[in-house]
């Protein structure tokens, strides 16, 4: 899934101070599974908004929304009839939320309200870390199913760097080498053979090197 | 003004304990502050962080959560969670300007009466100490 | 109400007697699927608890505490209560009587009286309620909450039966009814006849009788209730100005010291005085001075003492120690005069009063001795039922049980308790019912509110003046009745009586009312009962709250009137605004598993598992020893010299014989996990401690108190300091040691009645009072001082204490400020202490000194045990029941009852009647297929679900899991409630049902919300 996190408060409230009315909207895919910005999420944070201008005197009208996606159209058209009446836009969804909506209302300023982070999964309830970064090339298959590209500092493709120690990454004792890994399952599974291959300088047009990418099936797009 | 100030102040009480103890406390005319207003809850557990925020929204100067006693839940840790949640929402309160000391997480069992007044007179005055919550003049009045 | 018996066999028990106890066995029985054949002289149930204002230890008024249990009782399909009702002949035996039954005349026909209260009305100098402060009278309903709820008629007291008759709206009075007799099959019987107040009126030297401002401590119960003579206004009678000084003088009829007193202690009379002089000076007026004339202060009960130490030290009630000799008013005198001798002094003193209060004791009355001789039972010399020695409820005609009073004079939990012992050994005549199923029985038609608009009726009651002092109610109606939504507010007097609740039952359906709020005492203890109102209104039983008023405002707050009223109309208004959020619910119910487990296998642990097995259910008994018994197995001899270790070994040889007992030795719990009726409890089992899973769905946790050992007065550093009951082993084992002893000194309280265990210990005077009669048996020249703060021998232990003063034990008074002092000297024991009566220094040299240690709560078991099983103790380490007045044996979890010293200490016949009560108690569950488990279990939205699994991974249960079609599902049967999951549910799509978020947060703003008022 997607990970995001809520941004500082008083980023939030810079974005919507000039503004009187606000629909805060959610989403009830990825960052509501990574308790982000899903209804309960909007619900905190409404109500902290709301007292924070308060005790500033101020009283700000927020009224509270969650799709079911906010990165499909149909589902942001619910929001048609609740835009007209507010002055600004605040979204709880990921970049793609966001920018879903911008396209959509063309006139209203649209702010978002999480740092959309990466490509996650959860390790136990509350603790979400990093699997993938989108490179378009999936190497998995070559490195025992963990990916060098999101969880090596350095991203390298052969083995480990020489800041590898006792399976710790160089820049944390928190991070686990992801070689030390690669190795101990290739061990694991009696495919030490695999760790030999060389993997040639790494295509990176695939990923966001040749710019903006975009996905057609031909058999579905209209 | 802060002399006549009267905090208002919400207890979430599992109805396990704190309820129980607070009912004893009536029944043992211990008497305390009529500052507190209580909420009964099945579990300490059950409360929101939103529940906590919205207190506070509507302009509760101090609010706290009361569950079990450590390893006496009867949901085996909601007190635990209960106690993360409030020092979660504490965090909260401050992101906004809202003393996190307003909200406060105390366990006790059934039987301790006593201990509830106290707790509600303690609480009461720590909060009368601090004055009003910061947003509660500017709350629109209702109805 | 007359249910047809369809065998007409002795498939039923007669109950005698419709007080707390007879209700109290009847319910058992019935709620355990048992017939009941509950009769009463008198014209409606409840005795004498319906005349007392408040009860101790918790002062909250009686009508509030019984009238639950009084409509539950007129309402169970298997009691048919027959009230004006007496037994004139018992003929058969055990498991096969047959009781003839003759029924007084009524005058009214009950299917047609309204209980209007015209006659009464019409009538007024026919009322007789009030006992010795009203008058007597033709039509008499005993009290407001009467069941059943209608008048009677002494004919032989009206003038004109004609124009009585004419006055009834109704047409219900009935000139020529008359006496009717019936025959009953019946398996056994149990008599719960009470006991009747000692009449001062043959003392001369008290006045009472003669001067008004003399009362009992019964008609000043009658002068403080709300529904009494004043309304509840303190007043002398005499000439109704407002007492400025009160005196009680107890003892007055009991332990034989006036004219026609009985010799033995009547047990509750010290407590009834400190409740009466508490409650004074908290409702009335602090300034009210209250004294109490006492020989010992007798507050042995259950945390009794803590409420001694609290009227002297926050009420600043005064004790004198001092028996009163008269009481008479000086010839044109306003107050009373008291003349007594103190303690200290023979010179008599003299001191004013405005009232006078006779603590009177209570006797066997005539016509119960009638009744005795009628079922043929054998009387103890002072004409209560004699009872076995370890056998507390049996009389002596097998199949005939006896409880509370009239087994022995007791307050209202320990009559609770022998009523729960007698319907246990009363349903063993019987044969074991098929369990119910508890869903199929509740068959009521629900009115759909769903699509309506909120029309709430707002009910408050003043619950006499426990509400009513201090929060204005009819003021606070008027703001309910103002609130949106509110279709109607009144106030309702006691809201749980039956009159009140059928009232409010009737304005739903009149006003058609679809919400109902509720402001009164807490909803932990009458949500049920009222719910039931809903329902029979045909309302969803959730479409309730309840504003606790009483136990969380009024009761808390007297000293704020002004403050407790705003607060009450905060919680009036929340209330109400979160009642518009409820909606109509469903119940869950589930299977009970029907085994059962007693932790604890010391007397009480072993009776209740006999019982319990005796009538049919398998009982797993865990003892953490390897051998039965308990603390029992240290003690030879009762006070009334029965074998101990006879009837212990019998005992465990019945128990370890029991083809449905399973002793388990060497056991600890360990683990325990579960819902209501079906628990799995882990233990480690053996000298291996290998681990072992009992399932089970009643617990009863027997595992007792510990004999205590005190440092101090060179106990365990002199070979002639030794405990109670190192003594009685002694005397057993070694009496010609014993024989030798010249002087012998005994020391009360040792370890109790202190700051590290404040409750007293309620065995040792008794011991104390035994061994010395024990010691003098071995050689009647022995010279014993008991040493003593106040002597506790309560009821008929009392005969004991005399013999033994007669015999010639010397019992000096120390106070606890000056404990005695106690050196070696060599092989013998100096003590010294301060006489009161000489006024000086006193100093014995003794062959031995017996400390009286008494009990302290095993801590360490009983805080593991609360961890584990998740169940409420005393600050003292003991177990907490439910109600304390009312429910003495049961936990407030479900199905996990308590008996014996792990309750509070007591001795073995107590414990033994307490086994006995749990079994019964025990057996009310275990009679059902399954238990109801309310309906507040979470619910989850599949629209809003986004399958995250935190649910899943938050339930402390693993409860939730994410089904076939992709959302979160919840098994409501497998839900334990706590809510969990809704408070961290990241979409919001869960909701548990009675605490939901938007009427948790209603509840939030509202009592927020800043009022005009």
């Amino acid at each position: 899934m997607i990970t995001a996190e809520r941004k500082p408060l008083e980023e939030i409230i810079e974005y919507i101070r000039p503004f009187q009315k606000i629909l805060l909207i959610g989403c009830n895919e990825c960052v509501t599974v990574c308790s982000a910005g899903g209804r309960k999420e909007v619900g905190v944070l409404s109500s902290l908004l709301q007292m924070s201008f308060l005790k500033q005197g101020k009283n700000l009208q927020i009224r509270e929304h969650t799709l079911e996606r906010q990165c499909d159209p149909e589902y942001v058209e619910e929001l048609v009839s609740m835009v007209d009446g507010v002055d600004a836009i605040l979204s709880m969804a990921c970049g793609c939320g966001v920018q879903e909506i911008c396209r959509r209302f063309k006139n209203k300023p649209v702010f978002p309200a999480v740092n959309t982070k990466f490509m996650g999964a959860s390790e136990r309830q509350g603790v979400w870390a990093e699997r993938c970064q989108g490179c378009g090339n999936c190497l998995l298959g070559v490195t025992g199913g963990i990916c060098p590209i999101a969880r090596c500092s350095k991203q390298l493709m052969n083995g480990p760097c020489g800041g590898s120690t006792s399976g710790k990454c160089e820049i944390s004792p928190d991070v686990d080498c992801a070689w030390q890994l690669i190795w101990d399952r290739l061990k694991a599974l009696g495919m030490e053979d695999r760790y030999e291959e060389i993997i040639p300088a790494k295509d990176w047009r695939p990923g966001r090197a040749a710019g903006p990418r975009k996905i057609i099936r031909e058999d579905l797009a209209e | 003004m802060m002399e006549d100030f009267e905090p208002v102040i919400i207890a979430f009480c599992c109805h396990y304990c704190a309820y129980t103890a607070a009912d004893m406390a009536g029944s043992q005319r211990r008497c305390y502050p009529a500052n507190v207003r209580i909420i009964r809850v099945p579990c300490s557990g059950k409360v929101d962080v939103i529940h906590i925020l919205k207190a506070f929204e509507n302009g509760a100067d101090g609010v706290y959560v009361a569950g079990c006693l450590e390893g006496d839940c009867h949901f085996k840790n909601g007190n635990i969670r209960a106690a993360r949640r409030v020092a979660y929402a504490r965090k909260l309160m401050e992101s906004v300007g809202i003393e996190g000391e307003r909200l406060e997480m105390v366990n006790l069992s059934a039987g301790m009466g006593d201990r509830f007044a106290e707790i509600a007179g303690r609480i009461t005055e720590k909060i009368r100490k601090m004055g009003p919550n910061p947003i509660r003049n500017t709350i629109r009045p209702v109805a | 109400m007359k249910t047809a018996d369809p065998f007409q066999t002795s498939n039923r028990v007669l109950v005698i007697g419709g007080g707390v106890g007879g209700i109290r066995t009847a319910l058992d029985l019935a709620e355990a699927q048992k017939h009941v054949v509950l009769i009463d002289r008198a014209n409606a149930i409840g005795g004498l608890m319906t005349l007392l204002d408040r009860t101790f230890p918790t002062n909250n008024c009686d009508l509030c505490t019984i009238s639950p249990t009084l409509s539950e009782s007129s309402r169970s399909q298997y009691i048919e209560l027959m009230p004006l009702t007496q037994v004139t002949r018992l003929s058969g035996e055990e498991g096969n009587f047959s009781a003839q039954l003759t029924t007084a005349p009524r005058y009214i026909d009950l299917s047609r009286c309204t209980a209007c209260g015209e006659c009464h009305k019409q009538f007024p100098e026919c009322v007789n309620f009030n006992p010795g402060l009203d008058h007597r009278a033709p039509t008499c309903m005993r009290y407001p909450q009467a069941t059943p709820q209608a008048f009677s008629i002494d004919m032989s007291r009206c003038s004109d039966p004609k124009a009585l008759a004419a006055c009834c709206p109704a047409h219900a009075i009935v000139l020529d009814d008359r006496q009717t007799q019936s025959e009953f099959q019946i398996g056994a019987v149990v008599m719960a006849p009470g006991a009747s107040v000692f009449d001062p009126a043959a003392i001369d030297s008290f006045s009472y009788g003669r001067d008004p401002d003399v009362i009992t401590s019964l008609e000043y119960e009658r002068i403080m209730s709300a529904s009494g003579p004043t309304q509840g206004r303190l007043m002398c009678p005499s000439d109704g100005r407002t007492p400025e000084k009160i005196a009680w003088i107890q003892c007055v009829g009991s332990r034989g010291m006036q004219k026609g007193a009985v010799s033995y202690c009547s047990g509750v009379c010290c407590m009834f005085a400190l409740k009466e002089a508490i409650v004074t000076k908290e409702r009335f007026q602090d300034s009210i001075e209250a004294s109490i004339f006492y020989m010992d202060m007798r507050t042995f009960g259950k945390d009794y003492e803590l409420y001694y130490e609290r009227s002297r030290k926050d009420y600043g009630v005064r004790f004198v120690r001092s028996r009163p000799h008269s009481v008479f008013r000086k010839n044109g005198q306003g107050q009373l005069t008291v003349t007594f001798a103190s303690e200290d002094s023979s010179t008599m003193n003299e001191e004013t009063f405005d009232l006078v209060v006779l603590a009177t004791g209570f006797q066997i009355g005539a016509e119960t001795r009638q009744l005795a001789d009628t079922l043929g039972i054998t009387l103890n010399p002072h004409g209560f039922a004699q009872t076995g020695a370890f056998d507390p409820v049996a009389t002596s005609r097998p199949g005939v049980y006896a409880c509370g009073m009239f087994e022995s004079p007791k307050d209202i939990p320990e009559t609770m308790t022998q009523a729960s012992a007698a319907a246990c050994r009363a349903s063993a005549h019987l044969p074991a019912p098929e369990a119910l199923s508890e869903s199929e029985d509740e068959q009521t038609s629900e009115r759909d509110v769903t699509d309506e608009e909120p029309r709430i009726g707002v009910f408050i009651c003043d619950c006499g003046e426990s509400i009513g002092a201090v929060v204005h109610v009819p003021e606070l109606a008027a703001f309910a009745a103002k609130l949106p939504g509110v279709a109607l507010a009144e106030s309702v007097g006691h809201g749980c009586s039956r009159e009140s609740m059928s009232r409010i039952q009737e304005a739903i359906v009149e006003h058609k009312l679809n919400r109902v709020v509720l402001g009164g005492c807490s909803p932990r203890t009458h949500e049920a009962r009222f719910q039931d109102v809903l329902q029979r209104a045909g309302l969803n039983k959730y479409l309730l709250e309840i504003a606790n008023l009483r136990d969380q405002d009024a009761w808390v707050h007297l000293d704020h009137p002004d403050k407790a009223n705003a607060k009450a109309r905060q919680l009036i208004w929340s209330a109400v605004m979160s009642v518009k959020k409820a909606h109509a619910l469903a119940d869950n119910y589930l299977p009970i598993n029907r085994d059962v487990l007693v932790v604890g296998g010391g007397v009480a642990g072993m009776t209740a598992a006999l019982r319990l097995a005796d009538q049919g259910f398998r009982v797993f008994l865990a003892e953490r020893r390897s051998m039965l018994g308990g603390t029992a197995n240290l003690v030879h001899r009762t006070l009334e010299g029965d074998d101990v270790q006879a009837f212990i070994n019998d005992l465990r040889q019945k128990v370890m014989s029991h083809l449905r007992i399973q002793v388990i030795f060497n056991a600890f719990i360990v683990d325990h996990s579960g819902m209501p009726g079906m628990y799995t409890t882990g233990m480690q089992v053996g000298p291996q401690m290998f681990y072992r899973q009992i399932r089970h769905g009643v617990t009863i946790l027997a595992t007792g108190a510990l004999p205590r050992r005190p440092d101090g007065y060179l106990l365990g550093q002199h070979d002639a300091v030794m405990t109670q009951l190192d003594a009685d082993a002694l005397i057993e084992d070694a009496p010609e040691k014993v024989k030798a002893w010249d002087t012998v000194v005994m020391i009360q309280c040792v370890g109790s009645r202190q700051p590290d265990n404040p409750n007293c210990s309620r065995v040792c005077c008794q011991a104390a009072v035994k061994n010395a009669l024990r010691i003098l048996e071995q050689n009647p020249e022995t010279r014993i001082f008991i040493l003593y703060r106040d002597m506790r021998t309560y009821g008929f232990q009392e005969d004991y204490y005399l013999k033994a003063r007669e015999k010639g034990v010397i019992f000096v008074r120390y106070e606890p400020a000056l404990p005695p002092v106690v050196q070696a000297a060599g092989s013998l024991i100096e003590v010294a202490f301060t006489d009161p009566v000489l006024g000086r220094s006193v100093m014995v040299t003794a062959d031995a000194l017996l400390l009286s240690t008494g009990f302290i709560s095993d801590d360490e078991s009983t805080e593991d045990l609360a961890t584990i099983f998740k169940i409420p103790r005393t600050s003292d380490g003991y177990f907490l029941e439910d109600h304390i007045k009312l429910r003495p044996v049961d936990f407030s979890k479900p199905g996990f009852y308590m008996a014996g010293t792990a309750h509070a200490p007591k001795n073995i016949r107590e414990s033994i009647a307490q086994a006995e009560a749990s079994a019964a108690r025990a057996m009310t569950m275990l009679s059902r297929e399954n238990i109801n488990l309310g309906a507040a279990t979470a619910r989850v939205d599949s629209q809003k679900c986004a399958a995250c699994l935190i649910c899943v991974r938050a339930c402390p249960f693993g409860v939730p899991f994410i089904n076939a079609d992709g959302y979160s599902e919840i098994d409501p049967a497998k839900c334990h409630g706590c809510g969990v999951c809704a408070a961290e549910c990241p979409a919001k799509a869960i909701q548990l049902m009675q605490f939901e978020d938007d009427q948790i947060l209603s509840k939030v703003s509202s009592l927020l919300e800043r009022m005009v008022a």
